[in-house]
């Protein structure tokens, strides 16, 4: 890159290896551990209004990981062979963590939503508190997945299983908010109108978290695009990628403006009163989260290493 | 039988970029189209009248301290005693994550067989006494194969007594492809960035 006049006269073609069905996957674990999360601070809590959320996220969350571990296998170029990973696992690897994460975390979510269903109070506390390092680590293992591919600069960072973590938990609450106003537009006509106007509060603290939770996000990007702009050439080449290169519309566009700041501003600003701009804000919030996934998981293998 | 560790010197003063290693790994290992295996790079530097063209054969360098062994989830990948790093075809499950992860870009999909490859060294042909095929193509005698813990052999003699570099080195996998003589531009990643936004990373078929 740093010589004057160089010209690549013949190089073969490499292909992408991770395609969107890996972003997808991150997308769907990350939603899954971000509602699990929430449902078990609904639980953990305990306060009667609580319960509906309770309630939603937990079935929400096993819901979510059935569908995510499906891209994993539709990826797979022999997906017959999927047993493989159960069978001759390799400790080194994070792909081997993540499958026996993958086994055990939806198992704990299933058995806590029946108990959250059955209103069987300490078996879901306790079942919760277990969950929710499972929940955690099913999201943070990804971040180790690209972390550990070591020569992509994009993705060879300590922070990496934290970002995803936190954006896990954006996305998560987005989703909740969403499905929250959904209910309380169309499927709760009866109840009476304090427990209503409960709900329509209890949205808004949540969306109020999940302002904290981009916070969060925000720092974590600043300081990994930081340190990728004065780190090795790689890394440097990685951060322009995304600053001003092919990426830049989705990253600086998409997953900051549109999913970060605009969300912030109208969930804190003037419309925070507003049902209808919080729930906006919580669908930007997942269609930045879901252009993160896209930028990291494909933006860090375009550039080239040979 | 004694203690082995192959490797394979590249001697950059000799090769001439014609290209022979390519197609006869093509032909041996029976490699698709579209795939490599191994290839020379060529990349050239300067303007005219003062411009020079550089090679670089590029081959998996079955590193001694490989990544791709160390994050494959099956251990479809796997390292041989003799440092061949090889790749078990009934195991590989084609998550594709070695690709990913190996620093040098040498491995590829097979879109026949649906698992990963690289190159091997020809453990068969090695196996059976013979030269790996690339080796055997070279008009030039450029690429020297050999076992580099025999003091005896060509390749020891020559990383002995020539100033030799491996491709990345910071990258801490040990590349047992040692080149002679080769041009640090050619070594770096000078291709183009790779626009995928024209290229179909949404949902290709399914197979099973
Ligand atoms: S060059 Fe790549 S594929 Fe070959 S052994 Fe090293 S890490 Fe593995
Ligand atoms: S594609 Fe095959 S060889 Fe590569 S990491 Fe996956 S299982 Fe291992």
């Amino acid at each position: 890159m740093e010589h004057g006049d160089v010209n690549v006269v013949y190089t073969v073609e490499h292909q992408l290896p991770l395609i969107m069905y890996i972003g997808q996957y991150f997308f769907f674990t990350g939603l899954s551990a971000g509602s699990f999360v929430i449902s078990v601070i609904a639980t953990l809590l305990g306060r009667k209004e609580f319960k509906p959320i309770g309630k939603i996220t937990a079935i929400l969350a096993p819901i979510l990981l059935v569908v995510a571990p499906l891209n994993l296998i539709a990826d797979l170029e022999q997906p017959l062979r999927f047993w493989h990973l159960m069978v001759y696992y390799n400790w080194t690897s994070p792909i081997t963590y993540g499958s026996f994460l993958l086994t055990a975390y939806p198992i704990v979510g299933i058995i806590y939503a029946f108990m959250v269903y059955t209103d069987r109070q300490t078996p879901a506390k306790v079942l919760g508190i277990l969950g929710i390092p499972l929940a955690i680590s099913v999201h943070g293992y990804t971040g180790f997945i690209l972390a550990l591919a070591k020569a992509r600069s994009l993705w060879n960072t300590a922070a990496m299983p934290t970002i995803f973590i936190i954006s896990a938990m954006v996305s998560g609450i987005g989703l909740v908010v969403i499905i929250a106003a959904i209910r309380l537009k169309w499927f709760n006509k009866e109840a009476s109108p304090e427990t209503r106007e409960q709900d329509k509060r209890l949205i808004l603290q949540l969306a109020q978290f999940m302002a904290y939770t981009i916070m969060m996000d925000l720092f974590l990007i600043v300081s990994d695009v930081l340190v990728l702009l004065t780190a090795h050439s790689d890394a440097l080449e990685a951060g322009m990628l995304i600053l001003t290169g092919n990426f830049a519309p989705l990253f600086v566009g998409v997953e900051i403006i549109l999913g970060a700041i605009i969300p912030m501003i109208l969930v804190l600003g003037p419309t925070r009163k507003s049902l209808t701009a919080v729930v906006v804000a919580s669908i930007l919030v997942n269609i930045g989260v879901y252009a993160m996934r896209f930028v990291m998981v494909i933006g860090g293998q375009t550039i080239p290493l040979s | 039988m004694a203690e082995k560790r192959y490797g394979m010197v590249i001697d950059m003063r000799r090769c001439i970029a014609c290209q022979a290693c390519s197609v006869a790994c093509k032909a041996e290992m029976r490699v698709p189209l579209e795939v490599f295996a191994t290839w020379v790079k060529i990349v050239e530097k300067g303007k005219y009248p003062n411009a020079q063209r550089f090679a670089l054969p590029r081959l998996c360098n079955n590193c001694g301290n490989p990544i791709c062994t160390r994050n494959c989830p099956t251990k479809a990948t796997y390292q041989r005693e003799d440092g061949i790093v090889e790749i078990d075809q009934h195991r590989c499950i084609g998550c594709k994550y070695c690709i990913a992860s190996c620093p040098y870009d040498v491995r590829y999909y097979n879109p026949l067989k649906n698992i990963v490859q690289k190159c091997y060294w020809c453990q068969h042909r090695v196996d059976a006494g013979l030269l790996p095929a690339c080796v055997e193509g070279c008009p030039t005698r450029a690429m020297i194969f050999g076992d580099v813990d025999d003091p005896r052999s060509e390749v020891s003699r020559l990383l002995a007594s020539n100033a030799t570099q491996v491709l990345k080195k910071e990258m801490q996998t040990e590349p047992f492809v040692f080149y002679i003589g080769a041009d640090e531009t050619a070594m770096s990643n000078v291709e183009e960035e790779i626009n995928y936004f024209t290229e179909p990373v949404y949902f290709p078929k399914v197979r099973l």
